[in-house]
């Protein structure tokens, strides 16, 4: 049954995208781990998953970056601040951060896909001193398409920022690579065989960006995807989400790449 | 076991009467077109225990086609909970141990780490009453899947009948079982005879399957051939996408949630129904379907039952009952797609 959570905050992040930061109603705890996701709801239009984009748990407060796409969305983005949703997660199993203590982390986004790795960057960024050097590679259509540029000046003091746009139109902000997102591989100077990837994206990305890495010595084992899947449940009952025997909701939807590349319909 | 007993076939319909008033009992009654289907019956002599597969499986009476889970007041948020109030438990009566197996593989889905409150209240007040196979159905391949045609569960279920020449075995499988049966007039302890005549039975039975596949290596061998023509040229030729295989299946268990607005956009209520893996939209987001094609759709269903169920339950997802064939508007088989494969690979044409 669905808890009750409100919009605390609303922001715009780029032109077709935006962020709820949420808290429970009546002061109740929230816990989850990056990488899991909730099951929004708004009545009348239904529930769909969407996955944390950062998280202030001591706050109480946790945040979804959205993009316009499908029914519950736009009915999100209806609501203002103050209004009520309703909330069923966490769910899934997060991104596996002990595979990641003491290496080198590689993080690859494509577009929306930067969402779920944002409290991975932030937990990073908190506990520096426990992994080596540490790349954010991030790619979009367009340089308007990247989420979050303002914070990302910040994290680059901290960790390796690149940032690659598919199109620039008259040359474009400075900084940004014209290319696929693979084109900054050749900006990493770590030994890939100590290496552990995280990568969220659509999944024609992922399987160029897990290929890549492979043919440049990385272990498939050491790459870790994020899917997105459609979804009913989160507990692995309504069957959408199935990929071979593996439940996105509840066996990921965060995967190894070889746990899942063997099934065709991963995409991978 | 709790207990094992004899009841004369001529005392079987009084018992049963006396069951009608006390339960809600569904049980095989006639239909037109020569089919048999569960319905809620009112007097024992209305029942066909001489049956063939019924066209849809007693699954709905415990996992129903369409229910709504929780109301939703629009103004407050408040969800509340739908809950059925029903007088009377219910019994299913005469169910074929294929259906039976089904139920107990749908338990794993729905009472696994995450229980499902829906299906396990109904679950919990409905009691089954199991009638043993003397022989095979049309379609039936139950004897290659471990289901049948005699009951092969230890638990999760109440009673399991057995048709002898003048008698029923009565096994009970579990107490709220064995205290139905003993309502019964007529009743004895069973001795060691009885239970000999019913192995004679079932060996019999077996015999009358035309129908079967072998399971060993099926798993394995389906997995490795994903890319297998017999999909691409089943899907295209004969598959029209209709959902009946999944609709008809025992145990299938994929659902949607839709939300339904009363006409005041005072309340919303949340609804699910089944849902088919065979639909075009069931894997589609908003970027794209990641099974847009027939054949990955067909090849869903038939990996899934033979192959990719057995590393998520430990069982297959299949019981041989045979009826998404017999309903199939093309008689597409999934026994002659996996046939196909053990075919080839016996050819040294398939990996």
């Amino acid at each position: 049954m669905p808890r009750r959570a409100i919009i605390v905050q609303k922001i715009n992040e780029i032109h077709d995208t935006f962020s709820l930061r949420l808290s429970l109603v009546d002061g109740q705890t929230f816990s989850c781990k990056p990488g899991q996701f909730n099951m929004l709801g708004i009545p009348g239009m239904g529930e769909a998953p969407f996955s944390f984009s950062s998280l202030d748990l001591q706050r109480g407060i946790f945040v979804h970056t959205i993009r316009s796409a499908g029914n519950v969305v736009g009915a999100l983005m209806q609501l203002s601040e103050g209004d009520c949703i309703g909330l069923r997660g966490p769910y899934g199993n997060g991104w596996p951060l002990e595979k990641a203590k003491g290496k080198n982390v590689i993080l690859i986004a494509g577009g929306i896909g930067m969402a779920p790795l944002r409290p991975l960057v932030y937990h990073i960024l908190r506990n520096r001193q426990n992994f080596r050097q540490v790349y954010l590679l991030y790619g979009a259509r367009t340089p308007a398409d990247l989420l979050y540029k303002d914070e990302m000046k910040d994290w680059s003091r901290d960790i390796t920022v690149l940032l690659s746009a598919d199109e620039i139109d008259g040359g474009g902000p400075s900084g940004i690579h014209e290319g696929l997102v693979t084109t900054l591989f050749e900006y990493l100077d770590i030994p890939l065989w100590e290496t552990i990837t995280f990568t969220c994206g659509p999944p024609i990305m992922m399987k160029f960006v897990s290929a890549g890495l492979v043919l440049d010595g990385q272990n498939e084992s050491d790459i870790y995807v994020s899917l997105e899947r459609r979804m009913k449940c989160g507990i692995g009952h309504c069957g959408h989400c199935q990929i071979g025997p593996k439940y996105v909701c509840r066996d990921g939807p965060v995967f190894s790449l070889p746990d899942i590349k063997r099934f065709t319909d991963s995409l991978l | 076991m709790p207990g094992t007993f004899v009841l004369p076939t001529e005392c079987l319909f009084a018992w049963t009467d006396k069951l009608v008033g006390a339960y809600d009992l569904y049980g095989p009654v006639a239909a037109k077109k020569n089919q048999t289907i569960f319905r809620k019956i009112e007097k024992a002599e209305d029942l066909k225990l001489d049956y063939d597969s019924t066209m849809t499986s007693p699954r709905s009476l415990i996992y129903p086609a369409r229910q709504d889970l929780c109301t939703i007041d629009r103004k407050t948020h408040q969800h509340k909970t739908v809950t059925q109030v029903r007088a009377k438990k219910r019994i299913i009566f005469a169910i074929h141990p294929c259906d039976m197996h089904a139920i107990s593989i749908l338990d794993r889905t729905f009472l696994g780490d995450f229980k499902d409150f829906y299906y396990g209240e109904l679950r919990r007040e409905t009691l089954t009453v199991v009638l043993n196979c003397s022989k095979a159905c049309a379609q039936g391949f139950c004897a290659s899947m471990g289901t049948g045609p005699f009951l092969q569960l230890e638990q999760g279920f109440d009673l399991v009948l057995t048709a002898k020449s003048k008698n029923y075995l009565v096994e009970c499988g579990s107490e709220r079982g064995k205290r139905l049966v003993e309502k019964a007039s007529g009743l004895r302890k069973a001795r060691r005879n009885d239970l000999a005549e019913k192995e004679d039975i079932e060996s019999r039975a077996k015999k009358t399957f035309a129908k079967g596949l072998e399971t060993i290596g099926l798993p394995d061998l389906l997995m490795r051939n994903l890319d297998h023509p017999v999909y691409e040229r089943t899907a295209d030729r004969r598959c029209l996408g209709c959902t009946n295989c999944t609709m008809v299946c025992p145990t299938c268990y994929c659902y949607n949630v839709e939300d339904h607005t009363e006409l005041e956009l005072r309340t919303t209520t949340r609804e699910r129904h089944w849902d088919s893996c065979q639909e075009l939209n069931f894997a589609r987001v908003h970027e794209g379907n990641f099974r847009s094609s027939r054949r990955a759709r067909l090849r869903q269903f038939v990996t899934h039952k033979l192959a990719t169920w057995l590393e998520q339950y430990g069982c297959f997802g299949c019981v041989g009952c045979g009826r998404c064939m017999t309903w199939c508007p093309t008689g597409i088989d999934l026994t002659e797609i996996a046939k196909e494969i053990q075919r080839d690979y016996e050819a040294g044409r398939a990996k």
